[in-house]
């Protein structure tokens, strides 16, 4: 069975075995090993068991994760390996070969796994409200009319943003030619895209012909009106 | 609008059965990839149950122009109606799933990816969890309609690893959302308009394992047939060694009218030319 042994200046303090469940490492008492100490933030480090493989992913960690003196965002523990969080050592004892075959049906890395144990998912949830996470925010997009007009600022909240003279429109504009929608814009994967739908629509002066992801700070002309694009950042509650 | 779909799902060339679902119903526009997990075929019972969940319960409210207070779950306001009816419709079989995992000993463990595809004249919905996906090209370019639910690609988003050492990495294949695992599940939706000659591929990772995005791009643009490219992209897979079990659907469409709805001073002129058009017809047989 593998095991991970604690130690703190050579001295061991603990062992800990490799059972089902993955481990966690980090200050919170709630932690599968727990670090009382400054330098090891409270979740700071996890080890997954994936098939016949340990792997280490450090949990955005302030100070990092080192394997054998080298910093690593995940990791695959080899026998022997030296995992330092903080000032503690947490040496990765494997299984001999030959004997982890039996212990363990071997599972290739190509198969798709999932995270499962219900330790698992409260980590990723606690791990998601950690003050370390926060730190990647989530942003959101904004139209801001700077055409003296008084729509003033449109948080774009919407998956799908239509613009036009439709009751129904997020950005509802007026005018005599103005087109019940004259543009859309679509929050994506790769960004928020504005595609053209019944009339002219400018990015940066240029006319959009088929759709553009706005960037930070574009200006956007449709009929007499005009915005700037940008994203500011907004908390996760 | 027309809509023309075609779909392929092989086992490949290393494992015994095939534990992925798919389904394709033109006349709803839905189409859905699923990708099962879990031995002794449960897998292919948690991707199966998914697809006809999903299936069945789009299709109810759909027909029963369902209100907020019919959702399944908590409704999101980022989204359309539809929209709804797919984040509950995903939500339902989720829990469908998950309580067969928790209720029945052979299928403890299973679980499935999902990638759902709405394609209306109006409209245009993509929904995943897990590391299924959808492409659109549109215009010359291929984007990605989907997001990856996987360690290494949350990792990527964070900026803590590039794409390149993600895709080599041994741990691309673990999920962090799926159906399956817990009572709940919140898929990622994106809706857009359609646009002429849009064409989307739904697949499980047995295709984007061995094909990359350059070749699906350079192979859906090619292909003026979706049944051609489903095989092709089959091919290529058995070609290279079809590790995994492959599914493709591949939606391709035409004549997506614009709707710009037209001022009413524009209606005015458009319909005065084809007024004259009809005049001048008639004057010159």
């Amino acid at each position: 069975m593998a095991r991970l042994i604690l130690m703190f200046n050579k001295q061991v303090i603990k062992e800990y075995p490799l059972l089902k469940e993955s481990v966690t490492i980090g200050r919170n008492e709630d932690n599968t090993i727990t670090i009382n100490n400054l330098a090891v933030s409270g979740y700071h480090a996890r080890i997954d068991i994936a098939g016949p493989d340990f792997i280490l992913t450090d949990l955005q960690s302030t100070n990092g994760s080192f394997v054998n003196d080298k910093k690593v965002v995940s990791h695959k523990l080899s026998h022997g390996d030296n995992v330092m969080i903080g000032k503690h050592v947490i040496l990765f004892v494997g299984v001999e070969k030959g004997k982890a075959a039996a212990d363990r049906k071997k599972m290739d890395m190509d198969k798709t796994m999932m995270l499962d144990t219900a330790k698992q998912k409260e980590l990723l949830a606690k791990q998601q409200k950690s003050p370390q996470a926060a730190q990647a925010v989530e942003k959101i997009g904004v139209m801001e009319a700077i055409d003296g007009s008084d729509i003033g600022e449109i948080e774009l909240t919407k998956k799908l943003i239509k613009i036009g003279k439709a009751h129904s429109s997020e950005i509802k504009l007026s005018g005599l030619f103005m087109p019940a929608t004259v543009a859309t814009i679509s929050r994506r994967p790769s960004g928020y895209i504005i595609s053209p739908t019944g009339g002219k629509v400018k990015v940066n002066g240029e006319v959009v012909k088929d759709s553009v992801q706005l960037k930070d700070f574009d200006t956007i002309d449709v009929g007499s009106y005009r915005f700037q694009f940008y994203e500011k950042e907004v908390k996760n509650s | 609008m027309q809509i023309k779909a075609s779909s392929i799902s092989d086992v490949g060339l290393k494992r015994d059965g095939n534990e992925d679902s798919f389904s394709t119903d033109d006349s709803l526009g839905l189409y859905i990839v699923a990708d099962g997990m879990g031995g002794h075929l449960a897998g292919e019972v948690a991707s199966r149950i998914a697809v006809e969940m999903i299936n069945k319960s789009f299709r109810k409210w759909i027909e029963e122009e369902a209100q907020a207070n019919e959702f399944f779950g908590k409704p999101d306001s980022s989204l359309s109606l539809k929209g709804n009816y797919i984040l509950s419709s995903i939500r339902l079989a989720n829990k469908v799933v998950y309580e067969m995992a928790m209720e029945y000993k052979q299928y403890h463990g299973m679980g499935t990816t999902v990638v759902i595809l709405l394609v209306t004249p109006t409209l245009i919905i993509a929904a995943n969890v897990g590391d299924s996906r959808i492409y659109m090209l549109r215009a010359g370019e291929l984007e990605r309609l989907s997001k990856d639910h996987t360690i290494v690609s949350e990792q990527v988003e964070m900026g803590m690893m590039t794409e390149e050492e993600a895709a080599t990495s041994p741990m691309k294949h673990i999920l962090t959302r799926n159906f399956g695992s817990s009572e709940t599940v919140e898929p990622d939706i994106f809706e857009l308009e359609p646009s002429n000659n849009d064409r989307f591929v739904l697949c499980s990772d047995g295709l984007t394992d061995l094909v990359t995005d350059e070749e699906i791009f350079e192979m859906t643009q090619s292909e003026d047939d979706p049944e051609n490219l489903c095989r092709k992209f089959i091919d290529t897979v058995l070609k290279r060694g079809a590790h995994d079990n492959t599914t493709v659907i591949s939606v391709f469409l035409s004549d997506v009218e614009k709707r710009g709805g037209g001022s009413k001073i524009g209606l005015f002129f458009g319909d005065l030319v084809v007024g004259i058009q009809k005049i001048i017809k008639k004057l010159i047989p």
